[in-house]
């Protein structure tokens, strides 16, 4: 018995290992030995000075904090009074605006700061609606920090919203019975009991504004703000390359983000403040009365900024004629979709190569991250506390700093096996990047399940890799399609990895929209993103519609 | 384990998939243009062409990336200088295309050959409100304050051409004109087309230093830009293309760089609004002959590079 969980472990242990713990080797080891790359340990740490000598590494880090932390304040400012009134009061229409602030999600970074470009620069569509523009606000400190805001808020949002609705209920009501008043009971009582879980969204947020390359990457250059990841970018992707400052780089990129999400996981499992019992409470919300109409206003001020106006811009610009001819329904056009349609174009044959290497992502990390998951759950002595350790790593690891470990490792001259310039590096890649979601889904979903069922089915005889197959796997599926869905829309539309490794005559949506922005025409590649979100949210919309009726939300988890 | 193994022998299989009768074609923009030679070529002998675009830049660092282990087999670049210094580190195969007869003699070498050639040019949009300029200086002026874009010499080859063309023509002058366009709020969004697509939308003005053959296609395609050569002069950025000495599939290449230089090959180039490299293919538009050409000397350019990269970002980037 024993022996069919030590091979699932080595299996688990061995995909995590090639996946995620040699590039990162192979990172730390090109930090400290510059000629690692090409087969020499020598002049070690002797690269270590451009932390002194050249400060821009150390300028960009700055940068990256300031811009994390920036962010981190802008989502209090955009989600959290949102989330406050909808924890805690009847908004009509709540689900409604649930599904609204999904959809920042759907949007790639990169795709909605263009939009915004295209919206507020000089002669942008602001100036030509409304006769200003507010160009000197987006290019700028704020205007990037704005725009990445935009993109994050609503994890703030619907964090605050699930916390505020358990401690409300259950905890305010008890402190009303008590006698005290309304706002006594949230100040003293719902507040600091949802603090934990606020916190927790904001590092979540800080984490991703450190790894964010597609809003820097729009925007910096217009700015002049050069952040770490789009540093590590320039240094592997402008002649000449520098391979020991992007290594340097990432290991500061990964030491930041590792710190943001020890302190997450520290502060959310640290003492338990609230009492899930996984049945839905009665939740008593209260009405808004008088209030009704302004807070319905916020709401539709902050979905108008933060949903309908990038949304828009992209959808204007894909039906653009010429971009010379402004806003105007004589320079209306749909030719910039039709290379979309015709099969056997370019970017046809990138959306088939980002379905595809989509659905094969999606299948790959849920085997993968279910077997994580279940050896972490119910696994027993070291070789769970080994894969408890090695499954935060994932984690950790920033979209593009595996890319960069990528490849180091699959490239170096010590590589017997070369994938690097083939298709299955991007999907070797993909599986690195997008692990996290499926081992969390799978592993929230099998706290659930009590382990007597395993036991029960034990007892009856089955063997543990029946039991596992008959029992625990049918229960966790519906959590693991979850994840699936969810790694689709996010692979389908990968940027920063595929551009730094897509082979040769490989196109994916997102390097196909990169590239239309860098030497195409700007029509196509927003024709191209509307394709991508319309696919990609569709997916998720009837994926969760589905799971709603099995009882349980994708986003809940 | 099995799953493992499963899994590195699917990928194993893709991996050789990849290697089959292809061959590997690293070239700077237009995406069109490549796409179109690799379609046709392949139509014509079998051979399947993997193409990967991107700036010159970006071609440049993935052939550096790749030195231990390379990939490409052929390689256009947009700056002359590229080809020069790697063929001085001894990486470029030797070959002279039978098809480069007609090509000019300063436009190929016994290492590699132009595919086409572009200019430097402005690019004006005609409804900024802002008067016609004509010459590169005109644009430090105060009418242009805040309207003009140009592209970052370190990710477009051809605008690095233009810095070391100007100071060829002008001397130290040209890097004070390029301090006075960064005082009258030039500003460097990244390589060619994002330097454009501002202008096109009129938030800014001008281009300083575009290529003229991506404003010639978007004027084609009925953006309100005109391309304005200056008659001081400018430079022109002939795009060498080479064959990869580490090619394992030399006569492949060979027979590619055979189809660029042939007649539907240069048709190909000339219809991307380029100069094609022959001198008797006829262009869409004006030659080489109607322009003021300020010669420049490339091999001294090249050993320059970072210096003048860096002087660029110092006056203009970062200052």
């Amino acid at each position: 018995m024993l022996r069919a969980q030590s091979l699932l472990t080595t299996a688990a242990a061995t995909a995590l290992i090639i996946l995620v713990g040699l590039p990162v080797l192979f990172i730390l080891l090109q930090a400290v030995f510059p000629e690692f790359a090409r087969g020499s340990l020598t002049g070690a740490f002797s690269k270590l000075v451009i932390l002194t000598e050249n400060d821009r590494l150390m300028m960009q880090a700055r940068n990256t904090l300031l811009l994390a932390f920036s962010v981190m304040i802008g989502c209090l400012i955009f989600g959290l009074p949102i989330g406050i009134l909808r924890g805690l009061f009847h908004v009509p229409g709540a689900r409604v605006w649930d599904v609204v602030f999904l959809i920042p999600f759907l949007i790639p970074p990169f795709i909605a700061a263009i939009a915004w470009m295209m919206t507020l620069q000089p002669r942008g569509y602001l100036f030509q609606l409304l006769g200003f523009d507010m160009g000197r606000f987006l290019f700028s400190f704020t205007g990037v920090a704005f725009v990445m805001t935009l993109n994050l808020f609503p994890l703030v949002y619907f964090a605050v919203s699930r916390a505020l609705e358990m401690v409300g209920g259950r905890f305010a009501s008890a402190a009303r019975v008590h006698g005290a008043r309304p706002l006594q009971a949230f100040f003293l009582i719902t507040l600091p009991l949802s603090i934990p879980a606020i916190a927790a969204s904001l590092l979540i947020v800080f984490a991703m504004s450190i790894e964010e390359f597609g809003t820097p990457a729009a925007l910096a250059s217009r700015t002049g703000f050069e952040v770490l990841v789009t540093g590590i970018y320039t240094r592997l992707s402008d002649w000449p390359i520098d391979l020991s400052g992007a290594a340097l780089g990432s290991v500061m990129l990964m030491a930041m983000v590792l710190a943001a999400f020890t302190l997450q996981n520290w502060i959310a499992t640290r003492r338990s403040y609230i009492s899930q019992t996984g049945k839905p409470a009665d939740l008593e919300k209260a009405d808004l009365g008088r209030w009704r109409w302004p807070v319905l206003g916020l709401f539709a001020l902050v979905a108008l900024i933060g949903v309908v106006i990038p949304l828009a811009a992209i959808a204007v610009t894909s039906f653009m004629g010429t971009i010379s001819g402004g806003l105007s329904w004589s320079n209306f056009d749909l030719r910039h979709y039709e290379p979309l349609f015709r099969s056997g174009s370019r970017a046809w044959q990138a959306l088939i190569t980002s379905g595809w290497l989509a659905v094969l992502t999606a299948f790959a990390t849920a085997a993968i991250g279910g077997l994580v998951a279940y050896i972490v759950v119910r696994g027993t002595g070291r070789g769970r506390a080994v894969m408890d350790g090695l499954s935060v790593l994932p984690n950790a690891i920033p979209a593009i700093v595996l890319a960069v470990g990528i490849i180091l490792f699959w490239n170096s001259p010590y590589q017997p096996l070369s994938l690097y310039g083939t298709a299955a590096i991007l999907l070797i890649a993909y599986i690195g990047i997008l692990l996290p979601y499926p081992i969390r889904y799978a592993v929230a979903r099998l706290r659930q399940i009590s382990g007597s069922l395993d036991d029960a089915a034990r007892v009856a005889g089955a063997g543990q890799m029946q039991a596992l197959r008959h029992v625990t796997l049918p229960l966790m599926a519906s959590s693991l399609i979850a994840a699936m869905m969810l790694v689709f829309a996010i692979a389908s539309r990968e940027l920063v990895a595929s551009i730094m490794l897509a082979p040769a005559g490989m196109r994916t949506v997102g390097t196909f929209v990169f590239a239309q922005f860098e030497q195409g025409s700007v029509q196509t590649g927003m024709a191209m993103s509307m394709v991508a979100i319309t696919i990609t949210s569709g997916i998720l919309l009837a994926v969760n519609l589905w799971l709603a009726r099995q009882g349980s939300s994708a986003f809940s988890g | 384990m099995l799953r493992t193994t499963a899994l590195a022998a699917s990928l194993g299989l893709m991996g050789t998939l990849a290697q089959a009768d292809t061959l590997t074609f690293y070239t700077a923009g237009p995406g069109g243009l490549a796409d179109a030679l690799a379609d046709a070529f392949q139509a014509e002998t079998g051979i399947t062409v993997n193409v990967f675009q991107g700036t010159t830049g970006q071609v440049m660092a993935r052939l550096e990336a790749e030195e231990a282990n390379p990939q490409a087999d052929v390689v256009v670049s947009a700056s002359w200088g590229s080809a020069v210094d790697m063929h001085e580190r001894g990486l470029l195969m030797e070959y002279l295309s039978p098809d480069a007869e007609n090509v000019p003699d300063f436009l190929k070498h016994s290492h590699y050959v132009a595919q086409g050639i572009s200019a430097l040019a402005i690019a004006w949009n005609t409804q900024s409100g802002t008067p016609r300029p004509n010459e590169w200086t005109d644009l430090a002026s105060e009418e242009y304050r805040d309207l003009v874009t140009m592209p970052d010499p370190a990710q477009s080859g051809s605008a690095f051409d233009l810095i070391a063309g100007l100071e060829t023509a002008m001397g130290d002058e040209a890097w004070e004109l390029l301090g006075a366009l960064a005082d009258n709020g030039m500003i460097v969004p990244g390589p060619n087309a994002a330097a454009l697509n501002p202008v096109l939308q009129g938030a800014a003005a001008a281009v300083f230093g575009a290529v003229d053959y991506i404003s010639y296609s978007r004027a084609a395609a009925g953006e309100t830009v005109e391309v304005i050569v200056p008659e001081s002069g400018t430079v022109i950025a002939p795009r060498p293309m080479f064959i990869l000495e580490s090619t394992s599939n030399a006569d492949a290449a060979k027979a590619f760089v055979d189809f660029v230089l042939s007649d539907a090959g240069q048709a190909l180039v000339a219809d991307t609004w380029m100069m094609p490299a022959r001198a008797d293919v006829e262009g869409l538009r004006p030659g080489i002959n109607d322009l003021n050409v300020i010669e420049v000397d490339e091999d001294a350019v090249a050993a320059r590079r970072d210096e003048i990269i860096a002087r660029f970002n110092e006056t203009v980037t970062n200052r």
